[in-house]
């Protein structure tokens, strides 16, 4: 590496030619890398293996690689050292994951399957609490009772022949609302003395009963929170 | 604190889910503000380091009167309204030039913080290395080289190196393309002698190159690309035990459980191993003859009655039961 020596960077006006100076133009293949290459020549095979008192020690899940050789910089030229060890790192590193991780050739490339990160880092925000269970949960675990699995949300209509919605718009459960005939409860009419409609009737349980799981779910909620 | 408001639309419900606390992450966004003086050199720093951040960056333009170590309240501000646990704080004084303090924080809370004090002599930045920079949002090799960073104990460099992993590792990956191994980021530190000065932490970032080496591995080099930072530690705030500890549970369900029995051999097959219970050796039907019959017992004889049955049972041992005396 050429390192320009310049001193103290004296920032301003005088930038624009300053970063001229400065600029660190990539170094052609030179007698650093050939030094470095010497054995290999020999053997007309470039090395791949790095050979430290220490070991290196890894976690793939991160790309990381932990050298824990001690580091002596010279004072005359600190950035060679620096790049040498980095490159032992860098190469390290890939023979590690090129031998130990499975390889996947999918359509974008070649794809390296990485384990789990292995170096403790802190989470950003706590765990989340669990929900806590509902009224019917808690019910339905005692009792052993599981989801029935809902595919679909469409029923066959008999009459009509065709595939409806259970419920929402034209829904299966709304059909009562809208017959055109309905027979009177006379039993109930004498009993209330007004007139009965089983098609107000029925609007009505249907409207009732979503706001009475409205209701559970709020109680739900409210237990939720007076637990936790 | 904010308000615990509820969403009055859709659009406003999304984004409050997407704030709240995750079981699976998201990658960490980096915060970068600036005190109330900087210097050219820290500008240039945090403008390389929100290049190599991209995307997972917030950055502000104004200044802000903030001293870390004085009061982080609004930091902890900050981050609460920005949704970003990473804040990288630039001040300059004369007492601590070119100062970028690296802090972390967990639920919207400081947890830990270092100052790090740029070196404006050996400073370079990204642009000053003429060379291909690698896309953004790719994954970076990290290493980091010196005896300092694997102390057990809870050091100034260790939570270097914690910090530093956090802030440059990118997106968690399960998978990554072997393409896009393309920079890695090395940070060293020499040895600490007694009598002198600490020692710089060295930042370093370098492209690979893999050459053919005649094997299957390749063979690889590097090449600077910049930014070359190098820094000395200044004044830290380690991680409050309880709140570390917190921070560091992993939440339940996420360890795959492990099939009992079931190994892979050598050769890549399936085995199994199968547990069965002890064999009842009395139960055990050996080879039929009549010389292991038992005899009849004297008692059979005299019960004329079941001599019969037995004969056929060929269980003779059971003298004759209560209930057999009865028919």
């Amino acid at each position: 590496m050429s390192d320009t020596e310049m001193g103290g960077v004296t920032l301003g006006d005088q930038l624009v030619e300053q970063t001229n100076a400065m600029d660190i133009h990539s170094p052609p293949a030179t007698s650093k890398t050939a030094a470095s290459m010497t054995e290999s020549t020999l053997t007309s095979r470039r090395p791949v293996t790095v050979e430290k008192p220490t070991p290196y020690t890894f976690d793939l899940g991160n790309l990381l690689a932990n050298d824990a050789n001690p580091v002596q910089l010279s004072t005359s030229n600190p950035e060679e050292t620096l790049a040498a060890n980095a490159r032992d790192a860098a190469q390290v590193l890939i023979n590690q994951l090129l031998s130990t991780c499975e390889l996947k050739s999918t359509t974008d490339g070649v794809h390296l399957v990485l384990p789990a990160p292995s170096t403790p880092l802190p989470r950003e925000k706590s765990i989340p609490a669990e929900k806590a269970p509902t009224k019917w949960e808690l019910f339905a675990k005692k009792k052993g009772i599981e989801n029935k699995k809902r595919d679909t949300k469409l029923v066959y209509d008999e009459e009509t022949g065709e595939w409806v919605p259970k419920w929402g718009y034209k829904g299966k459960n709304k059909e009562k609302d809208s017959e055109w005939l309905v027979e009177v409860d006379e039993k109930k009419e004498r009993e209330t003395g007004e007139a009965h409609d089983a098609r107000v009737e029925s609007r009505a349980a249907r409207k009732e009963r979503v706001r009475r799981n409205e209701r559970k779910q709020r109680a739900n909620e409210r237990n939720a929170r007076k637990t936790t | 604190m904010l308000r615990q408001v509820k969403p009055k639309n859709a659009r406003a419900k999304r984004a409050m889910e997407k704030r709240a606390p995750q079981t699976h992450e998201n990658p960490k966004t980096t915060l970068f503000v600036a005190g109330q003086k900087t210097s050219q050199i820290l500008k240039l720093a945090t403008a390389d380091l929100r290049t190599l951040k991209k995307p997972f960056v917030e950055s502000f333009m104004k200044k802000n009167d903030i001293h870390p170590f004085e009061d982080a309240s609004s930091l902890e501000f900050f981050s609460l309204k920005n949704d970003t646990s990473l804040i990288v704080m630039s001040l300059h004084s004369k007492k601590r030039p070119n100062c970028l303090t690296l802090c972390r924080t967990f639920d919207h809370k400081i947890l830990d913080m270092l100052e790090l004090y740029i070196n404006a002599e050996s400073f370079r930045t990204l642009q000053q290395f003429k060379n291909k920079k690698p896309a953004i949002g790719l994954k970076p090799l990290i290493s980091f080289h010196g005896t300092v960073f694997e102390d057990p104990n809870q050091t100034k460099w260790t939570l270097a190196k914690s910090l530093l992993l956090d802030l440059f590792r990118g997106q968690e990956a399960t998978e990554v393309d072997v393409e896009g191994l393309q920079y890695i980021i090395s940070i060293s530190a020499e040895e600490p002698e007694e009598g002198k000065t600490q020692p710089q932490i060295h930042i370093r970032f370098y492209l690979i190159k893999t050459l053919k080496s005649g094997q299957k591995l390749p063979r690889v080099e590097v090449e600077e690309m910049g930014p070359r930072i190098d820094a000395s530690l200044g004044r830290e705030q380690f991680p409050d035990p309880d709140m570390m500890k917190a921070a560091l549970k992993k939440p339940k369900g996420e360890e795959p459980k492990t099939k009992k029995n079931i190994d892979m051999d050598i050769m890549g097959d399936k085995v199994g191993k199968v547990h069965i219970g002890k064999q009842d050796f009395k139960s055990l039907q050996t080879r039929k003859m009549k010389g292991l019959k038992r005899g009849r017992t004297p008692e059979q004889d005299t019960s004329m009655a079941d001599a019969d049955t037995d004969d056929v049972s060929a269980d003779g041992d059971s003298p004759t039961t209560p209930k057999r005396t009865k028919v």
